[in-house]
């Protein structure tokens, strides 16, 4: 009898375990993965070999691991285990700032602050303020094979505090791996007609921000020695947030890709020191050497340059410029491994997730190592990242992101079947072959196309034709007013609405300006953030 | 020189006019477009024409007009590491040297354009406030712009990158040398005096400019307003000084806040920053003098001074130095009374008088402007030439290193097909410390490089056009929209 119910138990792990295999429930929070291929990237890689899961923690990896009684089993012949890749920059599980409505100013789609210093360069915000919880919102990128990213607001010169995060978990704090991870910035003026409103404003405004920020600390250091008699530092939560940032503790991220940005932020790290990570690097590999010399990392982005629009008999030729662009940018990666520069791949804004892996492959084949390729989204990351000791290669004790795939990582036909993430299972059903995995196009809205648009000046409405081109997630165009016709830049479509900037002249002045909106039917409509506040538009599209 | 120079030896002459045509009649969009295409083949890859520096230069039998000490016929130039080692006839250089061959040829110093807006990224505007003077034109420099290799092209050495004039106190120029494509460390020149954008009358109040919607009126809004701001910023600046002194006396306990807007004006008020104050009125440059005077520092350059003709021997007793357009003005009411007199009138007072072009575009005839100062008044060849070179250099504080063709001065040199105050004369070649950066067979040798370049990197899969989708709609490139100077389209400049 004892030995039937033994049997009888052992055929109920053996059903439940097969049962396990293919459902996506997780009953238990042990599992082996056996007779799988296992890039350990910290190691040598294991041909045939078992990677064991408990609690959300790497228990054992091997070849000759012995599989634990209450793990369910998961039979990985034919299939490669990866750390979880990371994406090392992104916007992830942050919710779109309000388009500000009609009528509505700038200001009052702010957030609420007691910061004396504007939207915009209030570096005290943090994404771990605004995250939102929840395994759902992440379920594209991981069946892309992502299990971690650093998370960074979108806003901003100052963009604030980011966070190394976990794409999965019930509740914010379960998701957090590491925050905050770094300050970030984007030279770029600021919306509302606060200082800057010019690019060259901007180098400036952090110059000084620095140095306040420098200042206040040794004050407080003064104070804390002798209060008495020493007059009080102000409470400053903005300045407070650079304390660490201007004396070199907590790293500062940098937003440059063009070769003339990349030098201006070098110089800024250099200037004060920082402890500086280069994120975008368009062309970082034009200035290699200087990243190398000053060991500054580069979270490089995969979101290469593409040929969006048709040809066309009436209009000159693409710039050389943007050719060149095109042909070079994915040879960047192969160039900075080869001068030594420490990186790692990041999406970069990129339409479709899947193009990650695609785009890696397309380093890989303009001279970039493969393990390398690898290491830049998993142990080079965690490094830069300062989450090594934790995450980024498949080593007992390191948390369980894990990403299984069948097939070549790098090859088109490659398919993600389990994703990991704190131990947790995410199994993805086998896509038929034909399909184009696109993960974001249909949550975007749809804008091309020409618009009649009228900024709604009082008294003084400006019309003009706004000529828009989308490709997924990504806008570019032209816009025909005041006398001349300027180009589109940054242009991003959402889920509802666009935005992009533009330079336009405007009364005498060249301004920098941004524009938000939201796309219903036919209609759109939002502001023009200029450096003196929100204008609202209004278009038709032209049939 | 190469026999190639001279295959098409009316193609730079045609561009300037067509283009001369455009900017008068912005709206003639087919000349504009035509003027378009030959200039856009002239587009230069950086890493273009890089002489081998340390490498002895020899420029033999040429007409050299030195800008100092006269004109020398049939004279060569040395050029040892970058500097003209010695000036002379029948001269010898080492075996490896570069001879350039400047029978017939005119060599003139480089041009210095002491009013520039070209190579800067963004906004040459930080519109938030009236004193802007924290914000720099060297965080923002562009040594790929274009626009500079065309200066190149018109023999522009060297130029004084200012911020335009919204602003009272519009903020920290830059010198530069037209390295065109190097680093922007190598574009700058470091060693440069620093210099100070300040701007006077429409341009500042504002009062031309509605608001855009949702901002508030700027103060100030009247040109005594101006003064005031200007004279307000200095009384902090001191104020600043002296917090640091008490603070570095042991006076106060606390240091005081490094302020990077009161730094660069504490520079001014120590004689160690240069003013250059952008103004059109007499009365006003007149005040800024005085207020400079009152406060204690000096006025280095008045920019456009249209009417210094009228204050030539107050500005010659202030020391400052004028930078004017030759012949424009009546382009808005503050810029009614000028003369073509006025250079003539300045320089006999003794002003030292410069003619900058305010422009990516006209820099490139700067020659010709300084030509009009011999007609008008008739000042010396080379009193003319001083305004498009030494002159320059000295407003700028770099007349030590550039400015005039000297023994010891860097070798920044145009070479010209004939005399560069004729209208038939072009750059043949413009070197930048003894480097070539512009030479005009070379740049027709390479346009046909780039043609071929085009053509390849239009093969590539990445650059072909998707088989569907929205086309490009034609258009015109930012820099030959801008409005040129300081008129009623361009503003703010």
């Amino acid at each position: 009898m004892k030995k039937f119910i033994l049997r009888f138990s052992f055929a109920i792990f053996v059903f439940s375990a097969v049962c396990s295999s293919v459902n996506a429930q997780n009953r238990t929070d042990v599992f082996a993965i056996i007779n799988a291929q296992i890039i350990t990237v910290s190691g040598a890689t294991i041909a045939k070999g078992t990677v064991v899961v408990r609690d959300g923690l790497i228990e054992a990896v091997g070849e000759n691991v012995k599989v634990p009684a209450d793990a369910r089993v998961i039979d990985g012949a034919g299939l490669t285990v990866y750390p979880g890749l990371f994406d090392a920059y992104s916007n992830l599980g942050i919710p779109v700032r309000a388009t500000p409505q009609p009528g509505q100013t700038q200001a009052a789609a702010q957030t609420v602050s007691n910061s004396t210093y504007p939207d915009g360069l209030r570096a005290e915000e943090s994404v771990t303020e605004i995250l939102r919880a929840g395994d759902a919102q992440f379920e594209a990128v991981r069946n892309a094979g992502f299990t971690t990213a650093l998370t960074v607001g979108r806003d901003g010169m100052l963009n604030g505090q980011s966070a190394v995060i976990n794409l999965a978990g019930d509740s914010v704090s379960a998701m957090i791996i590491r925050a905050p991870f770094a300050e970030h910035v984007t030279f770029r003026p600021i919306s509302g007609g606060a200082f800057p409103t010019s690019l060259m404003g901007s180098y400036t405004a952090l110059r000084q921000m620095l140095l306040d920020a420098q200042r206040l600390e040794a004050w407080q250091k003064l104070y804390e020695t002798n209060p008495r008699g020493t007059k009080r530092p102000p409470r400053d939560a903005t300045l407070e947030t650079l304390i660490p940032v201007a004396n070199g503790t907590m790293p500062v991220v940098l937003n440059a890709n063009s070769e003339n940005e990349m030098n201006r932020a070098i110089d800024m790290i250099a200037e004060f020191k920082l402890k500086g990570i280069i994120a975008g690097g368009q062309e970082a590999w034009k200035v290699a050497d200087r990243l190398k010399k000053q060991n500054v990392p580069v979270l490089l982005s995969l979101n290469f340059p593409k040929r969006t629009a048709a040809a066309s008999s009436e209009a000159d030729g693409e710039p050389l410029e943007l050719l060149r662009l095109r042909a070079e940018t994915p040879k960047g990666a192969a160039r900075l491994q080869t001068a030594g520069v420490k990186f790692a791949f990041q999406t970069g804004g990129m339409t479709s997730v899947a193009d990650f892996l695609g785009n890696a492959a397309k380093a890989i084949e303009n001279g970039l190592d493969k393990n390398a390729a690898i290491r830049a989204m998993t142990l080079s990351t965690a490094e830069i990242l300062g989450v090594d000791n934790r995450l980024g290669s498949i080593e007992s004790g390191k948390i369980a992101n894990l990403v299984l795939v069948r097939g070549d990582i790098f090859a088109k036909d490659r398919t993600v079947t389990h994703v990991f993430v704190d131990g947790k299972m995410f199994e993805q059903k086998e896509k038929p072959k034909t399909a184009t995995p696109t993960t974001t196009t249909s949550s975007v809205a749809q804008i091309g196309g020409n618009y009649n648009v009228t900024v709604e000046i009082p008294g003084q409405p400006i019309p003009g034709t706004l000529s828009l081109i989308q490709q997924g997630s990504i806008l570019t165009g032209t816009w025909q007013t005041l006398n001349q016709t300027v180009e589109i830049k940054d242009g991003k479509v959402t889920a509802d609405g666009f935005s992009f900037s533009a330079t336009i002249l405007f009364e005498g002045n060249t301004n920098d300006i941004t524009v938000n909106g939201k796309v219903s039917g036919n209609e759109i409509s939002g502001t023009v953030s200029t450096p003196g506040g929100a204008i609202p538009f209004r278009g038709t599209k032209i049939p | 020189m190469n026999a190639n120079a001279f295959k098409n030896p009316f193609l730079f002459y045609v561009a300037s006019d067509v283009c001369r045509q455009a900017a008068g009649a912005p709206l003639n969009m087919k000349k504009a477009i035509g003027f378009l295409l030959i200039v856009s083949i002239s587009l230069i890859s950086p890493t273009f024409l890089l002489a081998q520096s340390g490498k002895e230069v020899l420029i033999r039998n040429a007409t050299i007009l030195t800008a100092a000490k006269g004109t020398l016929q049939n004279s060569d130039i040395l050029i040892q590491n970058g500097k003209i080692a010695r000036i002379g006839k029948n001269l010898r250089a080492s075996a490896d040297a570069q001879i350039i061959d400047g029978s017939g040829k005119f060599v003139t110093p480089g041009i210095i354009d002491a009013h520039s807006h070209s190579a800067v990224d963004g906004s040459v505007n930080e519109f938030s406030y009236s004193v802007t003077s924290m914000v720099r034109i060297e965080d923002v420099l562009d040594s790929k712009d274009i626009s500079v290799y065309r200066g190149l092209a018109g023999g522009v050495t060297a130029a004084n990158i200012m911020h335009g004039s919204a602003n009272a106190i519009g903020g920290q120029v830059s010198t530069v040398k037209f390295k065109y494509g190097r680093p922007v460390g190598e574009f700058l020149m470091t060693d440069a005096p620093p210099g100070i954008k300040f701007a006077l009358g429409e341009n500042p109040k504002r009062t031309n400019f509605q608001p855009q919607p949702g901002q508030t009126f700027r103060y100030p809004r009247t040109r005594m307003g101006v003064m005031e701001t200007i004279r307000d910023a200095f009384l902090r600046a001191k104020d600043y000084r002296q917090a640091w002194s008490d603070f570095r006396a042991g006076k106060t306990k606390i240091q005081p806040r490094r302020d990077l807007e009161l730094e660069p004006l504490v520079e001014v008020l120590e004689g160690k920053r240069i003013v250059h104050a952008h103004g059109y009125r007499s009365d006003e440059h007149l005040n800024l003098m005085l207020i400079a005077d009152e406060i204690g520092f000096k006025i280095g350059v008045l920019q456009h001074g249209l009417e210094a003709y009228k204050i030539a021997p107050e500005v010659a007793k202030h020391g400052a130095g004028v930078s004017i357009f030759v012949d424009s003005w009546g382009y808005k009411l503050e810029a009614w009374d000028s003369i073509p007199y006025n250079a003539y009138i300045c320089w006999k007072n003794g002003v030292s008088v410069s003619i900058n072009s305010d422009s990516d575009e006209r820099m490139r005839r700067l020659n010709l402007d300084a030509a009009k100062v011999m007609k008008y008044g008739g000042v010396p060849e080379q009193d003319a030439l001083q305004m498009i070179t030494l002159n320059a250099a000295k407003q700028m504080g770099i007349d030590k290193r550039t400015g005039s063709i000297e023994v010891g001065k860097d070798a920044d040199i145009a070479i010209w097909s004939a005399h560069p105050f004729s209208v038939y004369s072009r750059v043949e070649m413009t070197l930048v410390e003894g480097e070539v950066f512009f030479d005009i067979a070379k740049d027709v040798q390479k346009r046909e490089e780039l043609k071929k370049e085009r053509e390849a990197l239009e093969k590539l899969e990445v650059n072909k056009p998707p088989g569907s989708g929205p086309t490009t709609q034609p258009t015109i490139p930012r820099e030959k929209r801008e409005a040129h100077r300081d008129d009623a389209d361009g503003g703010n400049r």
